[in-house]
């Protein structure tokens, strides 16, 4: 490894005296640069401190009211209302696990054709990218309210909006993914004369396999949490229960629901970690 | 066992799995009623719908800036107090640092409680502590930022070596001189990436936050389904795009500007 030349030792005094000027040049700058950011970030919480009218004082109201709110008005969580809750949890789970599906099949499909190394043509790729940098730069809430005024309230429209929200992340990770592999494996099994799909079989899936597996499980557990948001928009499951009943001001019972989340995301990342050491 | 014959279960087990899984979906889809004849009965609606969007619309201009403006506020100041927070909730979080190990566990399980409750349900909590607006917006975000930041500062900090520790207790320096002398200087790089990585997360959910009524441009998009005003719908959506857009770019910009005031801009100096 070649030495940088501010490290490599200075031969004569001339040198020395420059080094040190570089350095104490660099350092200068340095600090320069660290002021100006500073004051940069300054004014910019400045703005944003005053164009929502915030008071410090609002920060111990704030935090004592919920504080209060969720002693008083929250605990305990009303036991009865766990088998009413059941259903829409369910829901909730079969909604993240039907949107991973989908979102694995549509993302396999765009992440190979986003891959430079395999695609059929770089102006596909691009494309494809393009369009998965899209969908990941809309919020799945908001694919949400777009799917629910399309095909109405349920957890179809949630369904859909997961594996939407999906492609948006596995797409990228996929293709990234595919793109980092050793090529040289590709060139052997291309040389030997496979096709597109045995190069993809014997060359690509054994090194890709650990990665889509593991992505593809985040997602499940990402899911959880993004279904139960979504129903807030009316997208079912567990979130659209949860709205109500705070709507409803029937706080006990939302605070049952928000437990049996937890447990939920407990179980589910659980299941995801021992399915990820069974499956590498 | 011979090889052979583990190679035999092992494919057994994967196949069994994938069975499983398969049935799972199955089983899912049934429940939740998905079935393609159901989404192709709606395709009326959706064409009709899609026809409505365009071209996109924003009906009052600058009444969605002001509320495009606002959300990015609510991220900045969500961002901010979430990252104070979790500061001086991390150095009670971490094991090396805290006074005793129980209040370790507890901050930490404080941390997995907030995580595990989403931001939208959140924002949810804070409207009916606190009324609506931009104030349970910006106390939303940063109490759930709290949630992942204590957990990976508190990490961080517990990675600085014992020695180190050590060293500065031993020339008689308080807690607090500990912390700001010792700790931060070794945590900033980890504290700044992690910190800008939330910044990013918390303007995607600023931008939806609106939707429950906790200030910002989702409600803006929710009031525009409710009148079926498809084509504002679309042209908010294209602002919130804006919005992740310009979230992504500042945030990599933030980052390079930072990586200039650090050490690495000797080396690029020196050149």
């Amino acid at each position: 490894m070649p030495i940088h030349p501010i490290y490599s030792a200075a031969t004569s005094p001339s040198d020395n005296a420059m080094l040190f000027n570089k350095y104490k040049k660099a350092k200068k700058a340095v600090l320069w640069n660290r002021a100006l950011l500073g004051v940069f970030l300054f004014f910019i919480l400045l703005w944003a401190w005053i164009g929502t009218s915030f008071q410090i004082a609002e920060l111990f109201t704030g935090f004592a009211n919920i504080v209060a709110f969720l002693v008083n008005d929250f605990l305990p969580p009303d036991p009865g209302a766990v088998a009413s809750m059941a259903g829409p949890i369910l829901d909730t789970l079969f909604m993240s696990y039907a949107g991973v599906a989908l979102s694995v099949g549509i993302s396999f499909f765009l992440g190979v054709l986003a891959a430079k190394n395999l695609s059929f043509h770089p102006l596909c790729a691009f494309l494809s990218r393009s369009f998965i940098a899209f969908i990941r730069s809309v919020p799945a809430i908001v694919w949400g309210i777009l799917l629910v005024a399309a095909i109405g309230l349920g957890p179809m429209a949630g369904t859909i909006a997961l594996g939407l929200s999906g492609v948006g992340i596995l797409g990228k990770a996929y293709a990234d993914l595919l793109e980092e592999i050793d090529e040289s494996q590709l060139e052997a099994v291309r040389a030997a004369g496979a096709s597109w799909f045995q190069v993809f079989g014997q060359a690509v899936w054994p090194q890709f396999k650990s990665g889509f597996v593991t992505w593809s499980l985040y997602k499940m557990d990402l899911n959880i949490r993004e279904a139960a948001m979504l129903g807030v928009v009316g997208a079912g499951g567990i979130g659209y229960a949860l709205e109500s009943s705070i709507s409803l001001f029937q706080y006990k019972e939302a605070a049952s629901g928000i437990v049996m989340i937890f447990f939920l995301i407990v179980i589910v990342e659980f299941a995801t970690a021992k399915l990820r050491e069974r499956i590498i | 066992m011979n090889l052979d014959e583990w190679k035999k279960q092992k494919r057994r087990t994967t196949f069994f799995l994938f069975i499983t899984l398969f049935l799972f979906l199955v089983i899912s889809l049934a429940q939740l009623g998905v079935a393609p004849g159901k989404l192709l009965d709606s395709g009326e609606r959706i064409q009709s719908m899609l026809n409505s969007m365009v071209p996109p619309d924003v009906h009052e201009p600058s009444g969605v800036l002001e509320a495009a403006i606002e959300s990015l506020q609510i991220a900045i100041m969500g961002t901010f107090w979430g990252v104070i927070l979790s500061l001086i909730l991390a150095v009670f979080g971490a094991k090396n640092l805290a006074p005793h190990w129980t209040i370790s566990y507890i901050v930490k399980g404080f941390a997995v409680l907030v995580r595990a409750v989403p931001a939208l349900i959140w924002a949810l909590l804070f409207i009916a502590a606190v009324g609506l607006g931009a104030v349970p917006g910006i106390l939303a975000l940063a109490v759930n930022s709290t949630g992942m930041l204590i957990k990976v500062y508190a990490e961080a900090i517990e990675e600085v070596e014992k020695g180190y520790i050590e060293a500065i207790t031993a020339t008689g320096a308080s807690k607090f001189q500990l912390v700001m002398q010792g700790i931060l200087p070794l945590i900033t790089p980890i504290f700044i990436t992690w910190s800008i990585f939330r910044f990013d997360i918390n303007i995607r959910y600023a931008s939806v936050l609106g939707v429950v009524g906790a200030g910002g441009i989702g409600w803006e998009l929710v009031r525009a389904s409710q009148t079926m005003a498809y084509n504002e719908m679309l042209g908010i959506t294209i602002v919130i795009f804006a919005i992740v857009l310009f979230a992504e770019w500042v945030t990599r910009f933030l980052q390079k500007w930072i990586e200039k005031s650090n050490v690495r801009a000797f080396q690029s100096n020196s050149n």
